[in-house]
């Protein structure tokens, strides 16, 4: 297919999806995440219970099942609800309406078992005592007698494990102070899980953890009902120890429902019926029930003084314990009619748990690890702040291309109007759920894009100034860019993945962002602007170099790159040593992220400060919480940030009541809170996604250059990463999972600009056949820098747009990428080029190529590749290449082969005649009869009139011009070809 | 959180080699790699074999590293010497 109707069907393809994406951009609906939108995310981890003692897939698509029918069953709109690692279970409530109901209802485990009360409820000696008032509770079963709460739990404590197949817990944790005779902490499901949700993970000096075994369990009693039968709010502190076995499970219940008593009151119950197992058991308890009371009523007394109760707990909670009257039910109740539990529920709690009876228990017990609530109006702001962030990336970006490209600059700038476009179309039509990382994601592939087009430009306008044509120059500029650019790509694109994978769900949308907008500014970065500008090529518009910004270069960088390389190494010596001191001393403040806790957000509706905030967190529990008045006009004028290590997930909601009853909270109320287990899993996951995406980048160098290349790049990388991480501790500022992302981005910026470097060190090292290690990299550095400061400053645009307007969240993963991106920028030219020069300076050849070199000049290596022409040292250009005879892919590097005449240059620098020592010098291919080749040597002996040392071919004076090298760069643009 | 301490410092040290001559065994990658076990090893040994966590993690545990980075850089570099001595 020739070049142009190749390039009309990429042109007919690229219209044809802009049509196709103003269409799916107006007729399809944005999805945003709940950071956007406002709304609930719960995460959950799935623990087992004694009916499912392991959590296996099929336990967790099980509880997914039923918590999606709870949620629906709420009237909640577009759920989400998703398997999260491997046991965790994520839910995702957009809005707010009913989401408090949700919160407590979805990840409620609702198993329901009946007790033979009296049979079960243990004395102070650890055995039954159905007479005893004291213990049972008597006429008031369950709402008096008892014990304290320590009495109870060390007295559970002596029992050994029982009751194995029946138990419906297996077993209870504790915290105790022996001294006061408290219980400090619990139930937890282990001594582990009690311990990690303890401030400072461990239990404070003088305390001690309790463990129940399975088939004992500690129930507290149940609030005292009034004369018309309504439950007081607050549970009595009185606590019963019960032998866990119960008589009857909620599984056994059918039809339940909500209904009203129909005697005695009117009273929100819950009735249901039973299945024939269930009649049966249900028949048989009653009995048993029934008959004991029976044989202990003494002769004249009230027979209700006798009656025997059964109790009905329901998730370790006892919520009613009603008699069952051996007067009406000798022969116990039968259970055809069905039952009803009076539990001095609400309408509205009776409700919810008819409907969790209804879906079915959980077949897992669910701990809430991680909760965070986004209310609708900060989300609001937060989407406002990241699309303005994203629309100012986007002009920075435009101008600097427009500016210092001119009319390549506009070209570059229209294909990112139309990466822009397929991009948001692409994610209404996957469709992809818009987070707020999400558009961090985007607006960071901008800045991909454009120094796609950057890399690509200035290796045109190189080409341009070399003596090609335009229209050469854009083909070959294309062709040699490409390589770099999908190597970086690459490399954006592996970390990402990695994040993707292994990232919370924030972090995942970033990723998946990032990932994807990478790809298709590929197609649009390199194929469509390739496709418009050679369609150009022959246009008044870009056929004078100046129009494309490429007249000849009034300056070029001559700074001795390698030689200033000691200076700058110890420059970030002394920044690592102040970092290294600054992490020891002051080490790194992490967010709650890592750390667990919460950070709630509010603006609360009656005036109040710091201390009234103060002293409802204190009457909650959590004196320790810091308050902050934070300045947010949009949200009125009493807003605060309460910050708090040790209020879990869990009891958010309770802080949420307290401070609505006091202040007013309305719809306000944003917060984030992590769990210790969510927030150990996250700092694992964190680690580990780092040290993924360093091997797979070093492995992918290592294969795509060689593997001497891929080291200094790991050390480069290496030492961005530590750079950021000493700013991050000098500076104080909070670590979150931003950061990490931002750092598993900065791996892949960073070596954006490293491998710019790297891929003209690899170029230049066969056209420089004589020249030092040293002299080769100078040389590429001197090529590629304005390459290189031109995509920093183009990536840093738009990471400034996010620290300016893309507000409190997105400046702290903008401010980590700031110091990265920097640090990268500056680590790829002082830091790994520098190693990749001492290590392969010391190969066989490059050795022998040094010596040379010194002895020649006098024991010095000049900075660049030198000639001497008519006597005077002269710069020396690398030398053009051979055209390759076969074709070979777009995004193969050049191949580094030399002519036979360089070859026996080498052999000669060798001395030994071998000349296959050292990488990078292969056996030359056999002749190069190539009519650019046989120029070359013509040009070679043209300038190179004495002692030509690192590769002096083509000798491009700029100080000092003989005669001979003018005469040969003109016959170098006479035959069309790059200097 | 030591850890972390220890390999920036291992890395910080290694940054002046620049100024030695070549003598590394494995060059300046030899150098980095000796710096960076020998902070790790040094600060294992200190610490009886334990990595001070986040909240153990004072300015002495970032300064422990630094004997290790310079002994492990120091075998690096005798290593070196005595086999460019044997190929001499």
């Amino acid at each position: 297919m020739g070049a142009r109707r190749r390039n009309l069907l990429i042109l007919l393809a690229v219209g044809l999806l802009l049509v196709g994406s103003v269409v799916i951009v107006v007729t399809k609906k944005t999805r945003l995440g709940l950071d956007l939108k406002g709304g609930v995310e719960l995460v959950y981890q799935g623990r087992p219970t004694p009916q499912q003692p392991k959590v296996d897939s099929q336990a967790i698509d099980r509880a997914i099942e039923i918590m999606r029918k709870r949620v629906d069953a709420l009237g909640v709109a577009e759920p989400e609800i998703q398997r999260s690692g491997a046991g965790n279970i994520e839910v995702g409530l957009p809005g707010t309406k009913n989401a408090q109901r949700a919160i407590k209802s979805v990840g409620k485990v609702a198993q329901l078992f009946f007790y033979d009360w009296e049979a079960n409820v243990l004395g102070r000696d650890g055995k039954p005592h159905p007479t005893d008032a004291g213990v049972t509770g008597g006429q008031s079963a369950g709402q008096a007698g008892g014990l304290s709460f320590y009495d109870a739990v060390t007295l559970a404590a002596k029992r050994p494990p029982m009751n194995q197949g029946r138990a419906t817990v297996n077993g209870q944790s504790f915290l105790v102070d022996d001294k006061q005779k408290k219980v400090l902490g619990g139930p937890a499901e282990s001594a582990a899980d009690l311990v990690s949700e303890l401030p400072g993970g461990e239990a404070p000096r003088g305390t001690r953890v309790v463990n129940v075994n399975t088939g004992t369990l500690v129930v507290q009693a149940e609030p005292a009902t009034d004369a018309n039968g309504k439950k007081a709010k607050q549970a009595p502190d009185r606590y019963f120890v019960l032998n866990d076995a119960p008589a009857l499970s909620g599984k056994e219940l059918t039809d339940i429902k909500q209904d009203f008593q129909r005697q005695g009151g009117s009273n929100p119950i819950v009735t249901f019926k039973f299945s024939d197992k269930g009649r049966s058991a249900w028949q048989k308890v009653t009995r048993t029930i029934a008959q004991r009371g029976q044989q202990q009523q003494l002769p004249g007394e009230n027979p209700q003084a006798s009656f025997q109760h059964f109790a009905a707990v329901l998730d370790g909670q006892l919520i009613t314990v009603p008699f069952i009257s051996f007067t009406d039910n000798p022969d116990g109740i039968d259970g055809s009619n069905g039952a009803d539990i009076e539990g001095g529920f609400t309408i509205q709690s009776a409700q919810d748990l008819a409907r969790n009876l209804q879906t079915g228990a959980l077949p897992i017990k669910l701990k809430l690890i991680s909760q965070s609530q986004v209310s609708a109006t900060l989300g609001k702001e937060a989407l406002n702040q990241g699309l303005l962030a994203g629309v100012v990336g986007l002009a920075l970006v435009a101008v600097f291309l427009i500016f210092f490209y001119r009319v390549l600059g506009l070209i570059a700038v229209a294909a990112l109007g139309v990466y822009s476009l397929y991009f948001y179309a692409l994610i209404k039509l996957i469709p992809i759920t818009l987070t707020l990382p999400g558009i961090a994601g985007l607006i960071l592939t901008i800045g991909v894009a454009a120094d796609a087009n950057i890399v690509i430009f200035e290796r045109v306008k190189e080409e341009i100034r070399g003596g090609n044509s335009v229209a050469r120059g854009i083909a070959a500029g294309y062709k040699k860019g490409f390589a770099a650019i999908l190597d970086a790509n690459v490399v954006t694109i592996m970390t990402a993945f990695i994040l993707f994978i292994l990232a919370t769900a924030g972090v995942k949308g970033f990723a998946f962002t990032l990932g994807i907008g990478t790809i298709v500014s590929l197609f649009t970065a390199v194929l469509a602007t390739q496709a418009i500008l050679t369609s150009m090529s022959r246009s008044r518009l870009i056929t004078h170099p100046a129009a494309l910004g490429a007249k000849p270069q009034r300056r070029r960088w001559t700074f001795d790159f390698m030689g200033a390389s000691k200076w700058f190494f110890s420059m970030s010596g002394v920044i690592l040593l102040v970092g290294a001191l600054a992490i020891g001393g002051k080490g790194l403040h992490f967010g709650i992220d890592f750390e667990s806790g919460t950070r709630i957000n509010t603006a609360v509706q009656k005036s109040t400060d710091e201390n009234g905030i103060r002293s409802v967190m204190a009457a909650a529990g959590y004196p320790d919480a810091k308050i902050q008045r934070r300045d947010d006009p949009k949200l009125g004028r009493n807003v605060f940030q309460i910050s708090t290590r040790n209020l879990q997930p869990d009891k958010v909601q309770e802080v949420r009541q307290k401070l609505d009853e006091r202040f007013g909270v309305g719809n306000s109320f944003s917060n984030s809170s992590i769990g210790p287990t969510f927030g150990k899993t996250i700092a694992n996951t964190a680690i580990i996604a780092i040290i993924a995406s360093l091997l797979v980048i070093t492995a992918y160098i290592a294969l795509r250059f060689e593997w001497k290349y891929a080291v200094p790049v790991l050390i480069a990388l290496m030492h961005d990463l530590l750079i950021t991480a000493g700013v991050y501790s000098l500076t104080g500022r909070e670590v979150t999972t931003s950061t990490v992302a931002a750092l598993l981005t900065i791996l892949g910026y960073s070596l954006y600009d490293t491998i710019i470097v790297f891929d003209r060190v690899r170029e230049n090292v066969p056209r420089m056949p004589r020249a030092a290690f040293s002299q080769i990299v100078n040389r590429s550095m001197s090529e590629v820098l304005t390459r290189s400061l031109a995509t920093t400053f183009s990536t840093l645009l738009p990471i400034s747009a996010l620290l300016f307007f893309g507000g409190e969240t997105l400046k702290d993963f903008a401010f980590a990428l700031l110091v990265g991106v920097a640090s990268g920028a500056y680590s790829s030219i002082f830091i790994a080029s520098p190693v990749l020069w001492h290590w392969k300076e010391r190969e066989r050849v490059y050795a022998q190529r040094g010596e040379r070199i010194r002895r020649e000049f006098g024991g010095i290596v000049p900075a660049y590749a030198v000639a001497t022409v008519g006597g005077a040292p002269v710069d020396a250009e690398p030398v053009t290449r051979p055209k390759r005879t076969s074709r070979g892919s777009l995004s193969s590097p050049e191949p580094d082969e030399i002519t036979a005449e360089e070859f026996g240059e080498l052999v000669a620098d060798l001395g030994d005649g071998n000349g296959d020592d050292g990488d990078g010098v292969r056996e030359p291919p056999s002749p190069v009869p190539a009519r650019e080749d046989r120029s070359s040597r013509s040009t070679s002996s043209t300038t190179s009139t004495s002692s030509p040392t690192g590769g002096a071919r083509a000798g491009g004076p700029r100080s000092s011009k003989p005669k001979g090298a003018s005469k040969s760069k003109s016959r170098n643009r006479r035959h069309g070809r790059r200097r | 959180m030591g850890m972390l301490a220890w390999v920036m410092m291992g890395l910080a040290v290694w940054h002046f080699t620049i100024w030695l001559p070549d003598h590394f065994w494995g060059g300046i990658v030899g150098a980095f790699v000796g710096a960076l076990v020998g902070a790790i090893v040094f600060g294992f040994i200190v610490n009886a074999g334990s990595v001070p966590g986040r909240h153990d993690t004072e300015l002495l545990t970032a300064l422990e590293a630094l004997p290790g980075a310079l002994v492990g850089m120091a075998a690096v570099y005798l290593e070196g010497m005595r086999r460019e001595r044997l190929t001499r």
